[in-house]
């Protein structure tokens, strides 16, 4: 029980080790590759994923 | 056969049983008080040269022992040949349970038991002194003997069922004496009263292996059932060692945050400050300045401020790396909403929102972004006129403590479940005894089992 317990640490310390080294972290975005070169000079050539998502709309 | 143990253990003698007729070998020497003869059962007079017969018993040969009369093995240092053989019981419920008990004879050390239950296995040895009586914290009877304190496992009348051999002492078929355990791990001290007499034996728990090995039985010995009342307790089960590796990986961690924190290049890449007129018309999207990123792959934490007056405005942003083309989309919402309602003044959501975006590989970024917001109509057209303002900082490489903290919490979630199983194999032990807990059971598990304390 103690080996298993010593695998499962150090896995959870490996797996953090490789976070800090990577920079992983919790949070999400949407990678998109290829993106032209174009949209430096005209942005409204690429359209985000999340522009046309739903919003919130707050207030009482 | 080892030479030594012909050396010590002597011829045994021949004789006849004057019930049956059977051939009866005497191996003890004159030191046994009974034998019980191997075909019809009736117990002789050892001491007598006549064989007196002391019980008329006709039995068959119902009980195999594992080891037969005349087997020899070296066990506590000795060799010891196994000249008796009795099998008994006790009552508990209604269900009768039955133990196996070996007499083991050597001329110059006397006589030692091997006893045997669900392949359980413990070497007794008779004790001269008196144990002292006493209770445990919660009013259970204890005994100390050489200054070991024994608790009271089990008590009940015990009767015997089959016997065949040579004994110490003049058994008989059916006879019962009252049998008293009491237990300290790997050893029981026994009593065995009578109308009589008090007698006071000292067991101690051998793997079944041992036994196999110091008589040389081939095979494997049957696997124990259950957990005996002398049995042990496995190192995993009592094992402290998860507890220490849990404070090493612990510490490792925290070195870990420290390592990466003071490492974290926390480089402000971008902060800039943007107007957004919601009223205006046209394309809404524009890009930044370009930047660098440094390092290989690092997060990136985007933090939006939202000059904010009962309105909303999402940013959709890419963050797009000017030389591969890849793009990371994401967008923040901010939002400020206040107000006076039936006299009490309140507000709603924040003009701040953050995020950290993970593992975005170096290079030169820039960021597009295209704010919105609700199209103004009516009367909040007019306000609406008044542009917003936000402001978009990008900061490479922060230090992220949260993990750390996730992750000892992760170290910590199984060690509960391991105690438990150090709990589990005294609760096994203990359900047998007369009690059904633990002496040192903690009160929520006794309030369950431990009806007759």
């Amino acid at each position: 029980m103690s080996k298993l317990y010593l695998v499962y640490s150090a896995l959870v310390a490996g797996g953090l080790f490789y976070s800090g080294l990577t920079g992983w972290s919790f949070g999400s975005y949407d990678e998109v590759k290829g993106v032209p070169k174009s949209v430096r000079d005209n942005p409204g050539a690429y359209r985000s994923h999340y522009a046309s998502s739903a919003r919130y709309f707050g207030g009482k | 056969m080892n030479p030594a143990a012909r050396k010590i253990v002597p011829r045994p003698k021949a004789l006849n049983c004057p019930q049956c007729g059977a051939a009866i070998e005497l191996r003890a020497m004159g030191a046994a008080a009974s034998v019980v003869c191997g075909y019809c059962a009736s117990t002789l007079d050892a001491t007598n040269p006549q064989l007196v017969i002391l019980q008329r018993w006709k039995a068959k040969m119902t009980v195999q022992p594992f080891l037969p009369l005349g087997s020899r093995g070296k066990l506590a240092g000795a060799i010891w040949e196994v000249i008796g053989f009795q099998q008994r019981g006790i009552q508990v419920e209604g269900t009768d349970y039955y133990w196996r008990e070996y007499v083991l004879f050597n001329p110059y050390k006397g006589f030692r038991y091997l006893s045997e239950y669900d392949n359980h296995w413990n070497f007794v040895t008779a004790i001269p002194s008196l144990p002292v009586a006493g209770t445990n914290a919660r009013n259970r009877p204890t005994v100390t003997h050489d200054g070991i304190v024994y608790d009271h496992f089990q008590t009940a009348r015990a009767s015997t069922s089959f016997v065949i051999g040579e004994f110490p002492w003049q058994v008989k078929m059916g006879e019962t004496v009252e049998a008293a355990d009491y237990v300290s791990p790997p050893h029981m001290l026994s009593s065995e009263t009578t109308k009589d007499e008090v007698t006071w034996s000292k067991g101690e728990y051998v793997p079944a292996q041992d036994i196999w090995t110091a008589f040389q039985i081939p095979g494997a010995p049957p696997p124990p059932v259950g957990v005996y009342s002398t049995q042990p307790a496995p190192p995993a089960a009592k094992s402290t060692r998860p507890w220490g590796l849990f404070f090493v990986f612990s510490l490792l961690l925290l070195g870990m945050m420290i390592f990466f924190a003071t490492r974290a290049l926390q480089e402000t890449v971008l902060n800039e400050t943007y107007t957004f007129n919601p009223a205006a018309t046209g394309e809404k999207s524009f890009v930044t300045r370009p930047f660098v990123l440094r390092g290989a792959k690092a997060n990136v934490h985007v933090a939006v401020h939202g000059d904010l007056d009962n309105a909303w405005a999402f940013i959709s942003m890419a963050l797009i790396n000017e030389e591969t083309g890849e793009a990371f989309d994401f967008g923040r919402q901010v939002s400020y909403y206040h107000g006076v309602d039936g006299g009490e003044s309140w507000t709603e959501d924040s003009r701040d929102d953050a995020a950290t975006l993970p593992s975005i590989p170096g290079g030169l970024y820039y960021l597009r972004l295209e704010p919105e917001t609700e199209a103004p109509t009516g009367a909040a057209a007019a306000l609406a006129q008044r542009p917003i303002r936000y402001n978009v900082q990008l900061v490479r490489d922060v230090p992220f403590y949260f993990r750390y903290f996730l992750g000892i919490f992760l170290l910590l979630l199984p060690l509960p479940f391991m105690g438990r199983k150090g709990a589990n194999f005294e609760a096994l032990r203990w359900h047998e005894s007369d009690y059904g807990v633990p002496p040192n059971a903690i009160a929520w598990s006794s309030s369950s089992g431990d009806d007759d304390e």
